[in-house]
């Protein structure tokens, strides 16, 4: 009987989330306006930029000498007006698209979590602090336009913003030709660290500000025999993360810490990544991030964290295009955090500079593995951030 | 909606953080949140009366519950996506600017 018990399947916290036929065209439409705006209009930008902005500029002897100044030359005309506008909605409609059927399965949602926080059915477990201080630059702003972000409890035991979040984000990728699925991220970078380090084989890994996990679990199928461990600030997004994770029968714990100053004990990990993370918080914490996964690794251990592409390795337009989140995406700290070197932060964190990288790998989902192999020569580069490629930044210990 | 179908919790549906401003009229920012939505729910109500004609065609007779339960295959989805894709290219579309 036990043995029959233990092979009824773990339930998945993402069935219980049942929009209705409008609800689910809703969601395809405004996926499908979010490609309107980041991959039509923003090409028609650039048109407009080359074309007609910058020969203009140039006429009249005032060529842009950085990405402030094709702002400014940019704000004011109507294609940027528009694709701002529509960028804009299609972000926001993302999780307002996504909120009623969340709100419906909530009750469902948070027993489910609860449950399986008890029973750890796969072998992970929940680790949660009582009276967590969740640093301000969390919850002052939504950010990404979602509203409550990864942190706010709307009731008790609550995984509202986990589910918020995660499908809200679904939409948003929904039909972007390379986020066809969560996860994308970590398996490209498990791709790698496996291509270029054979015998790589953590005994532990820690990914830091987690969210609901999907850019975790990869790792854990790529280095089985790691002890898997995932921190975030948010309580309810862990609760989520770690129900989840029990459905996938993938032992992960995760506890609520901060990143900057975590307990575990000096050279606990073999290995620590991060994704979408640290542009988010301010450089100051930055710092500390990284100082923080140089005391946590182990001797040969390796950090790798997938951000944007730093304001030096790439072109003045290009630096218009990304730091446009700044204030409009609520992502107050992406333009200095840009404007920083990868090389630097990561060495002034004590690693040693010639340990450190910074480069773009190609997403593994996408590129083909012959493909893959000229890259690892050098023959081929990856295409850039974003557009079949990921940037990522990190050192070896 | 009825008392008993209110959810126990209701979620926040305005963001945290300045909105900003594209246009130098802010009516026009609101003015494109109308917009933006009413076209949103064009795509709603076709997708709505496409899933009507695809469940007369293959059974004669549609229920709203038979609507509810519908769930497109690969290839209707992706008529679908052509489809919204088309109708947004065609409403969103910039005029050409002036040299």
């Amino acid at each position: 009987m036990a043995a029959r018990a233990e092979s009824v399947a773990v339930p998945n916290i993402e069935e219980l989330f049942q929009p209705t036929h409008d609800e689910r065209a809703r969601q395809s439409m405004v996926s499908m306006l979010r490609k309107r705006a980041i991959i039509d209009l923003r090409a028609e930008l650039k048109r407009d930029y080359e074309s007609r902005v910058e020969p203009a500029l140039r006429a009249r002897d005032a060529a842009p000498r950085n990405w402030r100044d094709i702002e400014r030359a940019m704000e004011n005309e109507e294609s940027y007006r528009f694709y701002s506008t529509l960028r804009y909605h299609a972000q926001e409609m993302c999780y307002l698209s996504v909120q009623p059927a969340v709100e419906r399965a909530l009750p469902e949602m948070i027993s489910l979590a609860k449950d399986l926080a008890v029973r750890n059915p796969s072998g992970g477990s929940l680790r949660l602090a009582p009276n967590f201080e969740v640093p301000r630059y969390v919850t002052v702003l939504d950010v990404h336009l979602a509203p409550g972000w990864v942190a706010t409890e709307h009731t008790a035991d609550d995984v509202a913003q986990g589910a918020v979040v995660g499908f809200g984000g679904k939409v948003f990728t929904g039909q972007h030709p390379y986020r066809k699925r969560a996860g994308v991220v970590a398996e490209s970078i498990a791709h790698w660290l496996k291509a270029t380090r054979p015998g790589f084989a953590p005994r532990r890994l820690l990914d830091m500000a987690t969210t609901n996990g999907k850019n975790l679990l990869p790792y854990k199928t790529a280095f089985p025999q790691a002890e898997a461990h995932g921190i975030d600030c948010g309580a309810p997004v862990l609760r989520y993360a770690h129900a989840l994770a029990e459905h996938e029968g993938i032992p992960v714990h995760f506890s609520q810490q901060n990143a900057e100053h975590t307990d575990f004990p000096d050279g606990h990990f073999d290995l620590i990544v991060s994704s979408f993370f640290l542009h988010e918080i301010p450089v100051k914490a930055t710092r500390k991030v990284l100082r923080e996964c140089y005391r946590l690794l182990a001797p040969g251990g390796v950090m790798v964290h997938m951000e944007l592409p730093d304001e030096a390795s790439v072109s003045d337009y290009e630096n218009f295009f990304w730091n446009w989140d700044t204030i409009n995406n609520n992502e107050p700290f992406y333009t200095s955090f840009r404007e920083q070197e990868p090389i630097a932060l990561c060495s002034e964190a004590g690693f040693a500079r010639d340990k450190c990288f910074k480069l773009t790998i190609p997403d593994a989902a996408s590129f083909g593995e012959e493909r893959y192999a000229k890259f690892l020569r050098g023959e081929i580069a990856s295409p850039a951030h974003g557009s079949g490629g990921w940037f990522v930044m990190g050192a070896e210990k | 909606m009825s008392e008993a179908d209110r959810p126990a919790v209701v979620l926040p549906r305005v963001t945290k953080g300045k909105r900003p401003s594209f246009f130098e009229d802010r009516s026009l920012d609101q003015m494109m949140t109308f917009i933006i939505e009413l076209s949103t729910e064009v795509g709603v109500m076709r997708e709505r009366l496409d899933t009507v004609e695809r469940l007369l065609d293959s059974q004669g007779s549609v229920t709203r519950a038979a609507i509810e339960a519908y769930r497109p295959d690969a290839k209707v989805e992706a008529e679908r996506n052509a489809w919204r894709d088309e109708f947004l290219k065609r409403v969103y579309r910039m005029h050409p600017a002036e040299q």
